[in-house]
């Protein structure tokens, strides 16, 4: 578990430094979508952080960044679980 | 450029879920044949990397943005099998969490990010000669993670393209270009990102570049 420790805190601290400075443009697909008028349809699942917020707290910037911490501990759980489903277990060592 | 629900037929959507999941069942098959339990920690740490890393969008010219994809990133430090399907990961908890691509769009988005994504490791092999060339390393990343963006931009151009909330503007004959034009440019963001994070984490960490690593143990069997 420690091994975790020191990636993790660089990614959150990356994060935390950097949610300020993200672009709000549109994307270069939601771009050419404005481009031609194409109307979005209302989403029939919005999630639960839709647009990277957490609904409940009003300060944007910390809304985004708890988000952000939020779904990159799921990402890193649901792809340790993936990890351990698709490796093999060690070997016994070489002789 | 993740698409959202809406904008892709049903067959679009049906199709692209069939392609994709074929994709993945190859990956998962591969990945249980090449990967030790070793890899899980770096596999977990660097998907997390790029579930961070894409919340970051970078501002393009004339008001548009994007962010980095990671496709390559993930191949070059987990192999291409495992970068298809640990981008699978991230792009679900996207879709189920954050509502950033849709739920029936999901089969094209992993194979517009996940899947071209994690074969440009291939392009990389074929321009280093099989990475025996050093020197042309990292050009090879930046080349390959340039051409999964701008090919991950041209199949969902394809996809929106063929599907009716596009037919009426134009069809292909408009996403197509206008697509690739903003893609050309943002793949070198995406490169740029790309080839300076893997050469740092070469610096200081060269035993995470798995996907190289790899490759040099495959070839130091074949040949003793």
């Amino acid at each position: 578990m420690k091994g975790y420790l020191k990636p993790l805190t660089l990614i959150l601290v990356f994060l935390a430094i950097l949610i300020p400075f993200a672009s709000e443009a549109p994307d270069g697909l939601e771009r050419v979508v404005e481009t031609f008028g194409i109307e979005e349809h209302e989403p029939l699942w919005n999630g639960l952080m839709p647009d990277y917020t957490l609904p409940a707290i009003s300060n944007s910037y910390a809304s985004t960044f708890l988000a952000g911490v939020f779904g990159t501990f799921l990402v890193l759980v649901m792809s340790y679980i993936m990890g351990i489903a698709i490796t093999k277990k060690e070997a016994k060592p070489h002789e | 450029m993740h698409i959202s629900d809406g904008l892709l037929s049903p067959l679009i959507c049906g199709l692209m879920y069939a392609v994709s999941a074929a994709f993945l069942v190859w990956s998962w098959k591969k990945a249980k044949a090449t990967y030790s339990r070793s890899l899980t920690p770096i596999l977990a740490v660097s998907s997390a990397f790029v579930f961070a890393a894409q919340m970051i969008n970078f501002p393009i010219p004339y008001g548009t943005s994007g962010h980095l994809v990671g496709g390559t990133f993930l191949a070059v430090v987990l192999g291409p099998y495992a970068a298809i399907l640990s981008m699978t990961i991230v792009l679900l908890i996207q879709a189920l969490f954050f509502a950033d691509g849709g739920i029936f769009a999901f089969g094209a988005n992993v194979f517009n990010m996940a899947i071209i994504g994690g074969l440009s490791f291939f392009l990389i092999k074929i321009l280093t000669k099989n990475f025996t060339k050093k020197n042309w390393l990292l050009p090879s990343i930046f080349a390959a993670s340039w051409l999964s963006v701008v090919l991950g931009a041209l199949a969902c151009a394809l996809q929106i393209g063929f599907s009716p909330a596009f037919s009426e503007v134009g069809g292909i004959a408009v996403t197509v270009p206008a697509m690739l034009f903003w893609h050309v440019i943002i793949g070198v963001g995406e490169a740029a990102i790309t080839t300076t994070v893997v050469s740092q984490l070469g610096r200081i960490q060269p035993t995470v570049l798995n996907g190289l690593a790899l490759v040099r143990r495959a070839q130091n069997e074949r040949v003793p």
